[in-house]
């Protein structure tokens, strides 16, 4: 191997890689301007239903309201979201038009439960509305809370009736303190998302150039050409390794970089729903997670730059690499595997599983631990694999049968290849035929 | 002696089974792409479920550590066993008991943030939680780095808290980000209201009150909807979706062979010579790829099916689904098109592309573009009766799940289905017209302009760094724009981006300011009718706002309040809200829009596409949904108004007024939020709205060098 | 029914290019051929051959002019057109999956030849042009003489009386290139109109009955090779065709009506 082959051999190959459309669309351009307009898609989408949700009042049919407590179905009637239908006299005829969907909900005031009969001008309310119909199911929640404020302020004025000091009757106050800061929870998301994204555009950044650099190139003839170099074909190989790798990792930084970029305006409101009251999604990153994720990308991206080039290298043309290189790129999807686990951190074992065993050093990373023997044992299992794979090109690239002919992407052809490198066969050109 | 031709439909099947012939005998691709998935999904779904399980055994069998702490802890200690009593007998066996340990430990917080405990109590006096709020207050502002998420005091349900009142207090502290600790806490949150509930009972039962407290006016639900109709609900969500994604995966592996493969074999023009005609080649190829979307579906969903009988699956419990025959034909009917404008526009872009990697590029956001209208139908609260019938593929996922319900609308199903045939039909005649041969050989990669570069290429970039542009602008205003007052978003987003960006076109391309800007003297008529615009325009924007929000897109109150706030924000002197909502605005934006846009579409389009185009992109640069239409809108008019006087001042002047008429009074407080105009003002608005329009015609002095009109025998 | 003849009058084609506005590939070409008769057209490559064939195999659509074949239009009927037309160029690939057989069978349905004399039509072909040993292969498999071999068999196969040759020998060694132009002098036998374009002058002057020299879109002269002879006064078609062109440039230069160059055609 001649390294000032490859470096010369690499820059072309990067040279090319930036001319192609198809690399610089799917590398770059997707990711810097698909995500934010994505972004903007989804949040207008979610402006769109909000503005429908609120819009929509609910329509309740009441009856038999109790007259001593007349206070509360007049608090009902006033609010502006709930319209009330006094039309609706019988429960029969409002069960109609329940089924219909021409009501929400209706609710019914009933005698008090044999409990509840004790205390004078008690009731209780049935609610009845359709589960699987969105705004009945609204309808229904919003009558329920309105009646349980109701409820309590009704108490608390019977308290004070009873001569039961507020203090007594309240007991004592219940306080939730997440002691987790926003940037801890913003962290937490992180540490699910971005070995996931990462990973999966990895293998994605990868994908193209490593089909277009073995398959491509013999169905673009170029193949050959390329083996007539003075160059020795490792070094050959080795550059456009290197090349695939390289865009492998500029791919897959970008658009998690983009993505993140774009995430924030999905994320604020989304947090906000969960109760937490962010205002924008925040994070910290340990200043050591940087270095280890660029470590564990570059891991990444030899790896699958290497499984992906070995796989599309059997095939003839660039749809069959596609094809070929699929099976990779289901390895890409095992981070999503390990999703739903917040605590777990890298193990002896899953250290051992290529593909995870990086995205949970990543996570770790981001999470603020260094398990420095682990990440090592991962290092040392995603370069084994690579250089398995090394092994095998090397042996390919002695065959004749291999560099000359495409053996129509066949398995079972390659297996003999395997047998009998000796037995050269006359080469039959690829690009025969009246085109 | 010419053959006598064979009726239409054996040319097409004879094309049909040619098209199905070659997918099936190549083996690998569909080897890979079909089958692959049903061996390797279950193998996933087996492994997640194996480490679901695995998580799940471990937050039960995790035995949780907790620390008990806080001036009033022996009372705490009180209130936690009595938690704990019942969360150790409690009846119900469905859900695993949690148990807890008692740490006696000092340093609980850090060892809560190092995660050796789960859950600390605090049993607090008021006077100690205040002292405690006040210190880490006071903390808070010292660093202000940690601003930790503030503590719920929960409001009540059940308590009806008064703020005011001094009671003791039972704070529970935890790490959201973790599984454990937040469990520990869930669990023993509701434990302890129970406790409270009971307490409060007590109380009032010594009181004097006859029953329990929850006994009063006691809310009972019931779900009227069948297991079939919830069923239905939650089938009807996934359906479309579901079908859309396997439709296009299955449909592109014919697709990408139909018309890229041909040309890249270059059989395509051995088929173009056949006798077979263009449409009959592009139904063939559409029959194909449907055949094989719905062959991939079946298959997908025995599949599916087999998991379900070999257990690697649950369904929900008490899932039932009845569909009535009409129910189930209208699904159909409605999945036809569907499904037509899934294989159209497959082959759509298929006949684009020149190669299979080109055709790669362009599936990705094909998936996406169709997979998200889709999932409207997952939206619980999207109801048919709205815009989103018109949007197609949307309006189909919804109106689905409403059949499935059983609660539709004939107008809007037909409104669906007539928008998402409309679509299909508009794909399958621009699929027709990519078989031209005219395109396929004279779209050469590289010519003239790319060559001489420079202002040839202009119009040509001009789209790709308004995208761009809008990039910056949305990435900004997410990022920054919070922290900026309202000047700094205007400088930045006028000043840098609009003004920056169109300046860097006119130095990279090399071309004229003079034209770009289009800065040319106008006719004085031009600039008193524009005087009477503006509040022509401004009215009859206000009246298409009305109808807008009644009928497509209604507005949350909140950003409609959001945004006024802004507007009546007294820090900010008038003249300076002025100059930067209305000088600005009116030169800035005119530059970029009027100018750079317009100069650089102008030969692309015909004049009327041109106003449409620049006016909905400047819309789309106002971000807001609801700001979308009534400026594009204005945008549109603009845009008509500099083709029709070849100048810019008059639509500055327009953009100037149109601004302050809309900032003035309201800041003034002449006219509020509330002020509702009579209908006949938006009927006069409009027209004088044509008048002005007429004038301007009447005089117009048009925009030089517009797109050359083709002749006939071009098109 | 018209007897089987190829009419072409003032055949036009422009491409509509957005900084240059039109452009001319082909200029008003008028010519017609008969049955039994080879037509050549001759020409360097860009001149407006392939465009012209084009045209008349209803692949593109003339912008102006008219043409005809078997006496049907080619902008009013193009279907019929093509049924009536057999179309052979080096860009006219086959079906890589399918077998020779399939191919053969598959082009004789969709160009309408009655459907129960199909196979019979297949095997008479198979027959003839020798390639029964392979016809059950993958097209994709078998070597280029084949393809070759089948290709025309394609062309031909639904029995149109017209045939049009784009450069056929383009790429082709010489015995592939020797039994295409035995091919070419059987259909002429058999009372075909053949169409035919080449730039390879030797080719011309072998197989053609009449030549039309094609240069810049517009024909030049049209004649057999010896009314060519007597017009330029030379022997070899070779400085015939150079005569004629340099004449042409001459008068182009002259005239300072130079569109440009038609860059269109390939």
């Amino acid at each position: 191997m001649n390294w000032s082959d490859i470096w010369v051999l690499y820059r072309r190959e990067l040279r090319s890689a930036f001319r192609d459309r198809t690399i610089v669309m799917n590398g770059i351009l997707v990711p810097v301007f698909m995500y934010p307009i994505m972004m903007w898609v989804m949040m207008t989408g979610l402006m769109f239903v909000l503005g429908q949700m609120e819009r929509e009042s609910s329509r309740l049919v009441i009856l038999d309201p109790p007259s001593e407590h007349s206070a509360l179905v007049d608090t009902l009637g006033a609010q502006t979201n709930l319209e009330i239908q006094e039309d609706v006299l019988s429960e029969d005829s409002a069960m109609v038009l329940l089924r219909a969907g021409d009501l929400d909900a209706l609710v019914e005031f009933l005698p008090p439960t044999d409990e509840g009969s004790a205390l004078e001008d008690n009731f209780q309310v049935l609610i009845r509305y359709d589960r699987a119909v969105g705004r009945s199911s609204q309808a229904s929640a919003r009558v329920e809370s309105t009646i349980a404020d109701y409820r309590s302020e009704w108490l608390s004025q019977q308290a004070s009736a009873l001569g039961i000091p507020e203090t007594e009757h309240e007991q004592f106050q219940i306080v939730q303190d997440n002691v987790s800061t926003e940037e801890d929870i913003g962290t937490l998301l992180m540490g699910m998302m971005i070995p996931m994204f990462l990973v999966l555009m990895i293998a994605m950044g990868c994908l193209m150039p490593a089909i277009d650099s073995t398959a491509g190139e013999r169905e673009r003839s170029t193949w050959e050409t390329l083996m007539t170099v003075s160059a020795s074909r490792l070094s050959v190989v080795t550059s456009k390794y290197f090349y695939v790798a390289t865009l492998g990792i500029l791919a897959g930084v970008l658009n998690v970089v983009a993505m993140f970029a774009s995430m924030g305006v999905i994320m604020g409101p989304l947090l906000m729903d969960l109760g937490e009251s962010a205002n924008a999604f925040q994070f910290s990153l340990p200043f050591l997670a940087l270095p280890v994720m660029i470590v564990a990308a570059i891991a990444l991206a030899l790896f699958f730059a290497a499984a992906m080039m070995i796989l599309a290298a059997f095939a003839r043309t660039f749809k069959d690499g596609q094809a070929m290189v699929g099976p990779v790129f289901l390895l890409a999807m095992m981070p999503i595997l390990m999703g739903q686990q917040t605590d777990q951190t890298l193990t002896p074992l899953t250290a051992a599983i290529p593909v995870a065993n990086a995205a949970m050093m990543i996570r770790d990373a981001i999470n603020g631990v260094f398990l420095w023997p682990l990440i090592a044992e991962t290092l040392a299992v995603l370069l084994a694999m690579v250089t398995a794979c090394l092994l095998i090109a090397r042996v390919l690239l002695k065959t004749e049968d291999f560099i000359l002919l495409s053996p129509d992407g066949r398995f079972s052809k390659f297996s003999k290849i395997f047998k009998s490198s000796s037995r050269s066969r006359l080469g039959r050109n690829s690009s025969e035929g009246l085109k | 002696m010419s053959p006598k031709r064979s009726d239409n439909t054996s040319v097409l099947g004879t094309l049909f089974r040619c098209e199905i012939k070659r997918l099936m005998r190549d083996a690998r691709v569909l080897l890979i792409s079909v089958f692959a998935p049903l061996v390797i999904v279950p193998g996933y779904i087996l492994v997640m479920q194996w480490i679901g399980n695995s998580e799940e055994q471990r937050l039960e069998d995790t035995v949780y550590e907790y620390a008990l702490s806080g001036d009033e802890a022996e009372w705490g200690l009180e209130i936690v066993s009595a938690a704990l009593a019942l969360e150790a007998n409690d009846p119900d066996t469905s859900q695993a008991v949690v148990r807890f340990e008692r740490q006696q430990v000092t340093n609980t917080d850090s060892l809560l943030q190092a995660g050796e405990i789960h859950l600390v109590i605090e049993a607090l006096s008021p006077e100690a939680y205040e002292r405690s709020r006040a210190e880490e207050i006071a903390a808070d502002t010292l660093d202000p780095e940690e601003d930790e998420v503030a503590p719920e005091i929960e409001e009540g349900s059940d308590g009806g808290t008064a703020p005011e009142l001094q009671l003791p207090i039972i704070r529970l502290r935890f790490r959201g980000n973790s599984d454990f600790s937040r469990r520990a806490h869930d669990r023993l949150d509701a434990r302890i209201r129970e406790v409270r509930s009971e307490l409060r009972d007590s109380v009032y039962l010594a009181g004097g009150f006859p029953v329990g407290r929850e006994e009063f006016a006691s809310v009972e639900t019931e779900n009227t909807a069948s297991a079939e109709k919830e069923g239905g609900a939650l089938l009807g969500m996934a359906l479309t979706p579901f079908l859309l994604l396997l439709m296009l995966s299955g449909g592109s592996i014919m697709a990408v062979d139909a018309i890229t493969g041909e040309k890249e074999r270059g059989t395509l023009e051995t088929l173009l010579t056949s006798a077979a005609s263009r449409s009959e080649i592009v139904a063939a190829k559409q029959m194909g790829i449907i055949a094989v979307g719905v062959v991939v579906v079946v298959i997908n969903v025995l599949n599916l099916l087999a998991y379900l009988v070999l257990g690697l699956l649950e369904l929900p419990e008490n899932l039932a689904v009845a569909l009535s025959l009409l129910d189930l034909v209208l699904i159909l009917i409605l999945f036809l098109p569907l499904t037509v404008l899934i294989s159209s526009t497959l082959l759509l872009i298929s006949g684009y592309a020149k190669s299979y990697k080109e055709y790669q590029i362009y599936f990705l956001p094909l998936f996406l573009v169709f997979l998200v209208p889709s999932l409207a139908g997952i939206l619980p609260g999207l109801d048919l009766r709205s815009a989103i019938a018109l949007v197609p593929i949307a309006g189909v996922g919804v109106a689905v799940r409403e059949i499935m319900v059983g609660e539709y609308d004939w107008l809007f199903l037909a409104i669906a289905f007539a928008s998402t045939a409309g679509a299909s039909w508009w794909a399958s005649r621009l699929t027709q017209r990519t078989l031209l041969t005219e395109r396929l050989i004279s779209s050469s990669d590289l010519d003239e302009a790319d060559l001489l570069g420079g202002p040839a290429l202009f119009p040509r970039h001009v789209l790709r760094w308004f995208v761009g542009m809008w990039v910056v602008f949305f990435l900004t205003a997410i990022w920054v724009g919070g922290e900026l007052t309202l000047q700094g978003q205007i400088i930045l987003n006028l000043g840098v981006i609009f003004l920056g960006g169109s300046l860097l076109m006119v130095r990279r391309y090399g071309l004229d300011p003079r034209k770009v800007f289009a800065l040319r003297p106008v006719h004085p008529a031009v600039l008193l009718a524009v005087l009477v615009g503006i509040p022509a325009a401004y009215l009859t924007g206000i009246g298409l706002s009305t109808l807008v929000d009644a009928y497509l897109f209604p507005v949350p109150q909140s950003v409609l309040e959001a945004f006024g706030e802004v507007l009546l924000d007294d820090e900010i002197p008038l003249w300076q809200l002025v100059f930067f909502i209305c000088v600005m605005p009116g030169i800035l934006e005119e530059l970029a829009f009027r100018g750079v846009l317009l100069h650089g579409l102008r030969k692309t389009w015909s004049p009327v596409i041109v106003c449409l185009v620049t006016g909905g992109i400047f819309g789309l640069f106002h971000v807001d949904l609801f700001r979308l239409i009534p400026t594009a809108y204005l945008g549109v008019i603009f845009a008509a108004v500099v083709l029709l006087t070849g100048s810019i001042f008059p639509v500055m002047l327009w953009h100037f007024g149109n601004n302050a008429i809309a900032l003035v009074p309201q800041r003034m407080g002449w006219v509020t939020e509330e002020t509702v105009f009579p209908e006949w003002v938006f009927a006069i608005a409009f027209v004088a709205l044509l008048i002005v329009f007429w004038i301007i015609w009447k005089v117009s002095t048009p925009y030089p060098d517009l797109k050359k009109t083709r002749p006939r025998e071009f098109s | 029914m018209a007897i089987a003849n190829v009419k072409v009058e003032g055949l036009q084609k422009s491409f509509w290019d957005e900084s240059r506005g039109e452009v001319r590939a082909v200029d008003g070409i008028d010519f017609d051929c008969q049955p039994g008769e080879v037509f050549g057209l001759l020409g360097a490559n860009g001149a407006g051959k392939t465009t012209t064939l084009r045209m008349l195999a209803t692949i593109l659509k003339p912008t102006g002019g008219s043409a005809s074949l078997n006496g049907y239009d080619v902008l009013a009927d193009p279907e019929a057109v093509r049924r009536s037309l057999g179309f052979y160029s080096a860009s006219t690939a086959l079906y890589p999956r399918l077998t020779g057989r399939e191919t053969l069978e598959f082009f004789a349905r969709i160009n309408g030849y009655p459907a129960n004399q199909v196979n019979q039509r297949v095997e008479e072909l198979i027959d003839r042009f020798g390639i029964r040993e392979y016809a059950g292969a993958r097209v994709g498999k078998l070597s280029s003489g084949m393809r070759q071999k089948i290709s025309i068999a394609r062309t031909i196969v639904h029995d149109p009386p017209i045939l049009i040759f784009d450069e056929p020998t383009v790429g082709l060694d010489v015995m592939a290139a020797l039994e295409m132009q035995n091919v070419i002098h059987e259909l002429r036998d058999e009372g075909k109109v053949i169409i035919f374009s080449t730039h390879i002058m030797s080719e011309a002057e072998k197989l053609c009955d009449r030549i039309g020299i094609i240069h810049q879109g517009r024909i030049l002269a049209l004649g057999t090779l010896e009314e060519h002879r007597q017009a330029t006064g030379k022997h070899y078609l070779e400085d015939v065709f150079v005569h004629e062109v340099m004449q042409a440039e001459d008068q182009s230069a002259k005239a300072m009506a130079s569109p440009g160059e038609p860059r269109t055609s390939l």
